[in-house]
């Protein structure tokens, strides 16, 4: 678990699962990688959550206790040391700072509790300026596009790949702003 | 399907291990139920190139589990009839998208097999599937098994230092083959 003043960033419960569908309902979020337009029915929503996942982790609102969103580690491959990632946020949230909260708190928590040297992320060409802002800060990498890989509501769609590597994300000046800001707000545990 | 060769035609981009123009060359054929422990020696003995497969380690069952995934496969054998490569069509989906796994046994007459067979193995890829793009993902130090169809591909994505192998991390990368190009580079080739 991370906290900030902000958010707690912390496993997912069953109780989440609710709020979680309601994000991915969202017809700006259905179209992402993940489920491509094919939400599962809510009876049938955790084991399609959970498939060839390893670990979910949401982002909560301390002042209200809302679920903001959620980051799923899924297709960990171990003997290689990488994995791959996929962040939902509600629609209101997307782009603000405290998303950009939950994606450091993400990677803080990945890359010091996961034996993992690299993590991925599929971005549809609609979604792909989400990473823009963490390319240019040298965080993420572009590693290349797959083009008209996908078919997205009947158009075929080109498939981003991002990297980031833990050397860059540990030894990274925005790392250390984030985990400075944390012990002078008193929130590293 | 399958398809015997007498002899290879004269190959001026030859590599050694290819097969010389004036010998008895191999054929191939689709893959059967039978052919799994040749897959599985091929597997191990690239091991762990063949990522698919090695990426959990060899239990021969999670092994089997994998393959029982694949769509389609196809084995290159030498004229005496002794397996040497394993052409598979995996993860064909929805998209019109697959992902073409080809390796052959570590030693240049198989490599150089392959080589020869590659063009014949993809042009069956298409011909069997409704595949608009074709996958191929390598490392960085894996044999040359597609010999100048290699040439066809376009690179689409490279990952870093992607896995340990003997040693020394190797990068991984993405090319794809779509009907089109493949075309292309056919009629060039043949030119």
């Amino acid at each position: 678990m991370i906290v900030t003043n902000r958010i707690v960033f912390r496993p997912v419960q069953p109780a989440d699962y609710l709020q979680l569908y309601t994000i991915e309902s969202d017809p700006t979020t259905a179209m992402t990688w993940r489920y491509r337009g094919n939400l599962p029915d809510i009876s049938e929503y955790e084991p399609a959550l959970w498939q060839q996942t390893q670990q979910i982790m949401v982002v909560q609102s301390r002042a209200t206790g809302e679920v903001l969103g959620y980051v799923q580690l899924h297709d960990i491959d171990l003997r290689a040391g990488h994995g791959w990632f996929s962040l939902y946020a509600g629609p209101e949230h997307r782009g603000s700072g405290i998303v950009m909260e939950g994606a450091m708190a993400f990677c803080e928590w990945v890359f010091t509790n996961w034996p993992i040297r690299w993590l991925y992320a599929h971005s549809f060409e609609h979604n792909v300026h989400a990473f823009e802002s963490a390319v240019r800060r040298g965080i993420t990498e572009r590693l290349g596009v797959l083009h008209e890989r996908m078919m997205v509501d009947g158009e075929l769609t080109d498939v981003h790949v991002i990297g980031m590597r833990r050397d860059n994300w540990m030894d990274s000046a925005m790392r250390r702003r984030f985990n400075d800001l944390r012990a002078r707000q008193g929130n590293v545990l | 399907m399958s398809n015997d060769h007498a002899a290879a035609p004269a190959d001026a981009g030859a590599e050694p291990g290819d097969p010389p123009a004036d010998q008895p060359l191999g054929s191939w054929r689709l893959v059967s139920p039978a052919d799994v422990p040749f897959v599985y020696h091929l597997v191990a003995q690239v091991d762990p190139r063949w990522w698919r497969f090695s990426r959990h380690g060899l239990e021969p069952s999670q092994v089997l589990q994998t393959a029982a995934g694949i769509s389609a496969g196809a084995l290159v054998s030498t004229a005496e009839g002794e397996p040497v490569a394993c052409a598979l069509l995996a993860d064909a989906g929805a998209s019109g998208t697959g992902m073409f796994e080809y390796y052959a046994l570590p030693h240049p007459v198989a490599e150089g097999l392959a080589r020869h067979f590659a063009p014949q193995l993809l042009a069956a890829a298409f011909n069997g599937a409704p595949i608009r793009r074709l996958y191929y993902e390598r490392f960085s130090g894996d044999a040359d098994v597609l010999g100048e169809a290699a040439a066809a591909f376009q690179l689409e994505v490279t990952f870093p230092e992607f896995a340990l192998i003997n040693g020394t991390y190797e990068g991984r990368t993405t090319s794809v083959l779509t009907p089109e190009s493949f075309a292309r580079w056919q009629t060039e080739a043949s030119a």
